[in-house]
Order: structure tokens, then C-alpha cells, then sequence
């Protein structure tokens, strides 16, 4: 159909869409940072059942994330005719859910092979939790990743599948996705430079450089920046 | 989206990591709170992190449960620190385990090796983008140069990861802050293990990988058993060799080529691998000017090892030119090349071969018996990679059994010695050392590399082959050229061919040029032929100059038939360096250059018609045919047209062209 066909409508509705599949885009990306956050602790020594009913909380809050957003983003390509304006924007959306699909797949491998490594079905588990140094706990990274709003994550009320479901489920969706729709992944371009921009809030980042700075008049060990926690040793033991 | 080919299933294994497994082991086993290793609270200004332990309380623990002595234990903890399981807290690139005071700490397992899977460059490059975003300037030099690299490569990737970055930044800050900062380190020391800085040597290289989990028991099924039985049966089929002559050939092998292990003794100047240095591979190059005396050295180990040098082989190829024995360097050469070539061009290859070294009055004609001779002329009629296997090693053994012994008594060969360089040895301090390990840079690209061995290809197809069907009709009274055809000779003297050519006194003949063949007299040539690019034409119009001196002379179609047969003979090569690779290294920024312009102006399929048609216009007082002269009867009614001889392969059907021109 002509573009100059298109009725206002329809016009209005795409872009609607496509905005919607963006701003799912960022959830699923916030809620994957959260997931792989909290699956690092895993194993180690503050590592409980709390830690994994969380983690699969978050899990069933990404794969619902996952499936909407695949439905409705095939639905805009298939949709999408010649010459369209958003093309690029929606092959661009594509490539990044692909990538994302990919990378939380591989940290969900991560996490079944860790649940199996430290079972935690009996008390003695408990004893060959690896003693990392880890204090708190991720109930603040789960929160986070609980905020995040999808229009259709109250909507969809689909399968809560478990983790080795969930794992092939990608398997088979990456495949469907590579073989169903034709977009050549190197023709997309970054919006983004190489650097990536700087996160505004650098606070904490101030507080700790402080504290190298103070410490390397006591102890006068190395000035370098990375090494802030090695310069923050101090033993006074 | 990482493009996948093979569908991993887990299957891609690498041996050496099955270890891991074990170390975990050991891992978990230090966590005991009552039998495990002490640990204490690592102090830091505002807060304390716990589980912190010490180096000494390692190395004892590890000595106290494997009970091994001090030494071993502190071997077995670096490589417990080197694979990744513990981090130091101190000197953090440093992946050592020092049995002191100093501080370490327990990986968390989400970041331990894995051998199911290799570390992703998109966690790399998410890792990378969260230190730029944290502050910028933050990396250090090879990791922005890595970071580049990503970027680069990963091109169509980089919103998700600077998205992605973004994100995991900020879910890392709702945690409580002695948290970020073990989280922090223990990302680091990630980092550390599996892209080490450089100048570091990595734990991490497997080697190769393998399609089979080494560490599963195989199921005894009956193709196993199979299996088992074949191998049994082949091993006894072998032949065999008594222990003493095997023994004793590896002992004479390993005391000969003893100072030429580096293992054993230092390599001269330096070796790349240790202090960074290249000027060993520069001086090693595989067609240098000036080799080294070791390299020279070990020309004279056997006839092999000077073959496999390209430098020895391009100074024996010399030598033989000097004798005039180059057509079996050149024949064996143009076996290897069959036998290592594309499968595409292997029946023109094997075809042009035999025209040009096997059959009668071939240009390049080698001297093998007539049973050789026999098979692989039938073996040519369905021609594969080695049909020409025989013959080579024929070929060979006589080079070997009698040019070798003379080649290595030449004045060509101890030239080359007594010019060859055994440079001093390198004292680089440790300032130095390091400063080597900054400034290492790839080598050229293979790509490259390829390219100007086919220039030089086609340098050493264009210096010309020596044809010596011709040498006798053209060639000026030159006495060495007596070695050559016996036949020639009585005749060369009596032949009406020797004119002087009016403009000949700077001159020479274009076969003369072709034999002598240095720099000099080619350009000599060249100045006085034309054009300068290439001397093809130049020979052409010094034939041509020929001619008009010789009227009773038949026209001859010689020369340009050389000249043809050369610029057949260079085509190949100069196709191959005409292709411009999508290299990104720019190695000098040198575009290669196609050899001559001419060549490459003709295309394919021109060539493969001039095949087969290789004219050779000899008058018949000159019948040098280097075979008995039986077929010349054969040759009979081509005499009244002043002799026109077409080299066919006789296992074609063609109609001989009587008299056809």
C-alpha cells in the first residue's frame, strides 16, 4: 500500500508501537543488568533460597518481557513495507534484542550450571559457599528489576516456564529469529559513540577517590586510579 | 547477534581445562569454617570486608592437606591464583601467589573459568564501556586499544552494549558499598585473568579444541570394539625398523641439530618469544639477503633441510643455474606446486608440466629412465595431485646424490658462507624488556605475506626459463653452454644461426640474457629494447632485429613463441597479485604491484588456447631433440615446410596438423 495511503491512524499507531518496543527495549536491558548482578552472588556466602526465589522472580519478569517484545517486534517487521521511514529504527530494535537475547541467555546458562554446582538442599551445602567478601544482600537489585513497567506484563498472563525450559526456549527463538526475518545484521549503524557517553551521577565515584587520596598520605602507596581498592588496604591487623 | 556456525550442544572442549573440575574441588574445600583457610577482615577507610587471607596461610593450607612441601604448595596456589579462583588485593595485575602477608580473596563463582564456555568479547567490551562510562580515561592502553578493536568489530552490536553497560552500572550501585567494591575487584580480577595485559602469560591458553568431552567415559558399543580392531590391524601392518638404527638416527639427528634448538641454547640475537625483540625473524626472513651462518649450517645437514629453506633453495637454484642443471630444481619445483595446488588448475598444471619437462624436444627436458618415464606418461592420461610422484622422486635423489655434494663444494655456496652474518647477542635490561613488551605489534598479515611469494614467483617465472631448444640457434659462441646438449655443441659452431647483429655490441641475444640472467645485463637489455617495464617486448623486437639479419633463415617463430611461453609462464603468479585483499594491516602502506604490465592484460581464456600450441621452429640442421632421433621420421613431411613441430600431449586426440601453420 502507498504511504500516501497510510491514514493518519495508522501512521499514529506505528509509532506508537515502535516506541513502546523501545521503551521495552531498556526494561529488558535493566532487568538482565539485574539479573546478572544478583547472579553473581550466587555461590557465594550470602547465597540462600531468598537469593534464588529472586532470581527467579526477575527470570519470569524478563522471559514475559521477552516474548511480548518478540511477538510485537516480528509483527513490525513483517509489517513493514518499502521504503518505510522506521526501518532502519526497527531493524535496529532487532539487532539489540537479538544481542540481548543472546546475553542473557548465556548468563542463564551460567546460572543453571552454578545451581547445580551448589545445590543447597542440605545444611553441610551451606558450608562450601565460597567466602567472597560479600556483606549485604541484592534485595535492592531485585526491587529494582520489580519496578520495571511493560504495557503488557499484566496483560500477558503466559507460562512461567522453569530454567532449562527457558534456556531452549531461546535456543529455539534465536534460530526462528535468524532464519523467519531477513535483516542484515552488519547494516545496522550505532546511534551511540564509542565511548558511550558519561553516567551523570559520579558521587559515590568522588566519595571513594576521596578516600584514596586520603589514605595514600598515611600509607604512600601507588597513586594509580584503578587501583583504589588496593590502595585502600590498610592493614591494621 | 554472534554469527554461530557450529552448533556448540557443549561439545567444543578444551583439554586443558579439564583441570578445572579438580581446582573447584580444592576451592570449595578451603571454604570449611572449621578445616579451611583462616581468614581475616581486610580494613579499609570506611568500612572492613571480611574474607580476606593471606598468602602464607594459603601455601600452608595446600602443604597441610596434599601434604607437599613449601615450594609445591606455593606452585600449586599461583596456579590456583593464575586460573582465576583467587584474587590477589594487592599488585592486582600480578596473578602470583606470594607467601607472605599479602592479601587475597575467593572468587565469586559466577566469574570462575568455565570449561563449557569461552569468555565472550561482548562481556568484554560491556565491561570495558561501564569503566569508560564510570570515568573516562580510565583504561589503560591496551585496553583502549582493545576497546577500538571492539568497537570496530562489533559495530552493529554497540547500542546493546553501551545500553547494556549503562544498565549494569547502575543495577551495581543499589548495592551497599563495601559490596561494589568486592563486586568491583572481582570483576577486575576477571578481566585480568582472561585478557591478561600484555607482557603477562595467561593461564588461559587451552590449546586446541577438541569435539570430544575428555572427560566422559566412551560406551563400549561394538563399533567401538570396531574401531579398536583397526587400529590394532594397521599398527601391525606397519613396517618397522630395528630400535638400534631408529635410535641411532635420532641420536645422530639430535647431536647435529643440538645448537640449533632453542630450547638448548640461546638463538642469536635474541629470542622474539622471551625478550620481545624481532630482529631474530627479521634476519630469518624466508628470502633475506644476507642469511645467517646457523641458517647456512644447516644447509649442510642434509639435502631437505636445504630445500625446505626457501634462501638455500634460491641460492641452489643459483648454483645449478651457473651449471645449467636448473631444469630439475624447476621441475621439482612445479611437482610441488602441483601436488600443493588448487584442485582447480591441477590438469592444466600437470599438462603444462609435461610439455615443458617430459616430452620429446620439450624446452626444459629432464633426464629420467625410461620406466619412470613410462608411468608417468600413462599416469598423465587421468592426471591427479601426484601423478607425478615417480618422477619427482626421482628427481630429487639425483639432485641429492649428485648436485647437492657439488653444490655444497661450489664457490656459489661458500660465497654465501663466508658473507653470511652471525649477529651478537642482545643484554636488554629490565627497563628495556619492558619497553620491547609495549611496542610489539602484530606481524604482516598472511595475506601479505602470499602476495610477494607469488611476486617473487613471478620475478623467478620471468627471469626466464632456459630454453634449450633455442639455446644453440641464437646463442652467440658462449663455451660453458657446451655442458649442456652434446649434440648442440659440434654443431653450435658449424650452425649459419651466429650472426652479428649490427646493434648487438651492447646487445646480447635474448636466450644469453635469459642464462645470465643477473640484474645488470636484463637492464642492459632493457635500455636498449624500449620500453623498460617489462622486457618482453623487448625480446620481441630484438628477434625481430634478428630476423631482418638473416634472410636465408626461416621466419622464425621462436622467440615470440618464447616470449609467449613467457608471459604464459608468468601469468598465474601475476594474477594471483593483481587480487587486492580486504587487509586492514597496511604493512608499509605498499600496494603490491603486479609484476609486468603486459601480463596481466591478457585474460584466461586466451591463455588456455595458446596452450597447447607451443611451435617450435627448428631447421633441420640444428636437430637437437635430446632423445633418439627415432621419430624423425615422423617429422618428414613437416621438413618441406622447413620443419614445424607441434608439442602435443600424446594423450589427447588431436589431429596432427601436417605442415599447418
Amino acid at each position: 500500500m502507498n504511504r500516501w495511503r497510510q491514514s493518519v491512524v495508522e501512521i499514529q499507531t506505528r509509532k506508537r508501537q515502535v516506541n513502546e518496543c523501545e521503551r521495552a527495549q531498556a526494561a529488558l536491558s535493566k532487568v538482565t543488568a539485574c539479573f546478572q548482578q544478583m547472579a553473581t552472588s550466587l555461590g557465594s556466602n550470602i547465597d540462600g533460597s531468598f537469593l534464588r526465589e529472586e532470581l527467579e522472580e526477575t527470570r519470569t519478569v524478563a522471559h514475559k518481557i521477552c516474548s511480548g517484545l518478540h511477538r510485537r517486534l516480528l509483527t513490525l517487521l513483517t509489517e513493514m513495507e518499502q521504503g518505510q521511514e522506521d526501518k532502519e529504527q526497527v531493524e535496529r530494535l532487532w539487532v539489540i534484542f537479538l544481542s540481548s537475547l543472546e546475553n542473557f541467555q548465556q548468563d542463564l546458562k551460567k546460572v543453571k550450571a552454578l545451581q547445580e554446582i551448589f545445590p543447597l538442599t542440605q545444611r553441610k551445602d551451606r558450608q562450601a559457599l565460597v567466602n567472597t567478601g560479600y556483606a549485604g544482600g541484592t534485595s535492592e537489585v531485585a526491587a529494582r528489576a520489580a519496578m520495571v513497567q511493560t504495557p503488557w506484563l499484566s496483560i500477558d498472563e503466559t507460562e512461567r516456564p522453569d530454567l532449562k525450559t527457558h534456556i531452549r526456549g531461546i535456543d529455539v527463538l534465536l534460530e526462528e529469529m535468524l532464519q523467519r526475518v531477513n535483516v542484515p545484521l552488519w547494516s545496522v549503524e550505532p546511534t551511540q559513540e564509542a565511548d558511550g557517553g558519561q553516567e551523570e551521577d559520579e558521587s559515590l565515584e568522588d566519595m571513594m577517590e576521596v578516600e584514596v587520596v586520603s589514605q595514600n598520605n598515611i600509607s604512600g602507596c601507588c597513586h594509580h586510579h584503578n587501583c583504589k581498592v588496593g590502595c585502600l588496604l590498610c592493614l591494621l591487623s | 547477534m554472534t554469527i554461530r556456525n557450529v552448533r556448540d550442544h557443549g561439545q567444543r572442549y578444551r583439554p586443558r581445562m579439564a583441570c578445572l573440575k579438580k581446582v573447584e574441588a580444592v576451592v570449595l574445600e578451603m571454604q570449611d569454617p572449621k578445616t579451611g583457610v583462616k581468614s581475616q577482615t581486610q580494613r579499609l577507610v570506611i568500612t572492613t570486608i571480611p574474607h580476606a587471607i593471606t598468602g602464607e596461610d594459603i601455601v600452608a593450607w595446600i602443604a597441610n592437606r596434599f601434604k607437599i612441601d613449601a615450594m609445591e604448595a606455593r606452585a600449586m596456589g599461583t596456579m590456583m591464583v593464575a586460573f582465576g579462583y583467587i584474587y590477589p588485593l594487592q599488585d592486582h595485575k600480578r596473578l602470583i601467589l606470594k607467601p607472605d602477608t599479602s592479601l587475597y580473596r575467593f572468587q565469586t563463582p559466577y566469574f570462575w573459568p568455565a570449561q563449557q564456555w569461552p569468555v565472550e568479547d561482548t562481556d568484554y567490551a560491556i565491561y570495558l564501556a561501564k569503566r569508560n562510562i564510570r570515568k573516562k580515561g580510565m583504561l589503560e592502553l591496551y585496553e583502549q586499544e582493545e576497546y577500538n578493536n571492539l568497537y570496530k568489530w562489533m559495530n552493529h552490536k554497540w547500542d546493546f552494549i553501551v545500553m547494556q553497560a549503562k544498565e549494569q552500572y547502575r543495577a551495581g550501585k543499589e548495592r551497599k558499598k563495601p559490596d561494589r567494591v568486592v563486586f568491583d575487584c572481582q570483576e577486575r580480577a576477571y578481566w585480568v585473568v582472561h585478557r591478561p595485559p600484555p607482557g603477562t602469560v595467561s593461564a588461559m591458553d587451552y590449546g586446541h579444541e577438541r569435539m570430544v568431552d575428555p572427560n566422559l567415559k566412551e560406551k563400549k558399543t561394538p563399533d567401538y570394539y570396531r574401531r579398536i580392531i583397526m587400529f590394532i590391524q594397521q599398527s601391525i601392518m606397519r613396517p618397522r625398523v630395528k630400535s638400534s638404527v631408529s635410535i641411532g638416527a635420532i641420536v645422530k639427528y639430535a647431536t647435529t641439530c643440538r645448537e640449533h634448538d632453542p630450547f638448548l641454547y640461546p638463538c642469536l640475537p635474541s629470542n622474539p618469544w622471551l625478550t620481545d625483540d624481532i630482529t631474530y625473524w627479521n634476519l630469518n626472513m624466508p628470502n633475506v639477503e644476507i642469511p645467517t651462518k646457523m641458517r647456512v649450517e644447516r644447509w649442510t645437514f642434509s639435502f631437505g633441510e636445504l630445500l625446505t629453506d626457501p634462501r638455500g633453495r634460491a641460492d641452489f637454484r643459483l648454483f645449478l643455474k651457473k651449471e645449467f642443471s636448473g631444469e630439475n630444481l624447476a621441475f621439482w619445483e612445479a611437482c610441488e606446486d602441483l601436488k600443493w595446488g588448487t584442485a582447480a588448475t591441477m590438469k592444466e598444471k600437470a599438462q603444462q608440466i609435461y610439455k615443458t619437462f617430459l616430452a620429446r624436444g620439450a624446452p626444459r627436458w629432464i633426464n629420467i629412465d625410461g620406466k619412470t618415464m613410462d608411468v608417468t606418461v600413462k599416469g598423465l592420461a587421468h592426471p591427479h595431485r601426484y601423478v607425478l610422484d615417480a618422477a619427482q622422486t626421482h628427481i630429487y635423489m639425483l639432485m641429492k646424490k649428485d648436485s647437492y655434494g657439488r653444490y655444497l663444494k661450489s664457490p656459489v655456496f661458500k660465497e654465501t658462507q663466508k658473507k653470511a652474518i652471525a649477529p651478537e647477542a642482545h643484554r636488554f635490561s629490565e627497563a628495556q624488556l619492558e619497553q620491547n613488551a609495549k611496542r610489539r605489534r602484530p606481524s604482516l598479515s598472511p595475506i601479505i605475506l602470499r602476495q610477494q611469494e607469488e611476486e617473487q614467483k613471478a620475478k623467478l617465472a620471468a627471469t626466464g626459463p632456459v630454453d634449450i631448444t633455442q639455446l644453440c640457434r641464437f646463442t652467440a659462441p658462449v663455451p660453458h653452454l657446451a655442458v649442456y646438449t652434446g649434440i648442440c655443441e659440434a654443431q653450435s659452431t658449424a650452425s649459419p644461426g651466429l650472426m652479428t647483429l649490427p646493434n648487438s655490441a651492447a646487445c646480447p641475444s635474448p636466450i644469453s640474457v635469459a642464462i645470465d640472467s643477473t640484474p645488470a645485463s636484463e637492464r642492459r637489455f632493457d635500455g636498449n629494447g624500449g620500453p623498460s617495464s617489462s622486457h618482453f617486448p623487448s625480446i620481441a623486437e630484438a628477434s625481430v632485429s634478428e630476423e631482418d639479419n638473416q634472410p636465408p633463415a626461416p621466419k622464425s617463430r621462436m622467440a615470440l613463441s618464447l616470449s609467449r611461453f613467457l608471459r604464459r609462464g608468468c601469468n598465474a603468479p601475476s594474477v594471483f597479485a593483481s587480487l587486492s585483499p580486504k587487509c586492514g594491516v597496511a604493512s608499509g602502506g605498499g600496494k603490491v604491484q603486479p609484476l609486468g604490465v603486459e601480463p596481466l592484460a591478457q585474460p584466461q581464456p586466451r591463455r588456455i588456447a595458446n596452450f597447447f600450441q607451443i611451435k617450435v621452429d627448428i631447421p633441420p640442421e640444428c636437430r637437437i631433440y635430446p632423445i633418439d632421433s627415432e621419430d624423425e621420421e615422423d617429422d618428414s613431411p613437416d621438413t618441406a615446410r622447413g620443419g614445424v613441430k607441434e608439442i602435443i600431449c600424446p594423450w589427447e586426440t588431436v589431429t596432427k596438423q601436417d605442415g599447418a601453420g
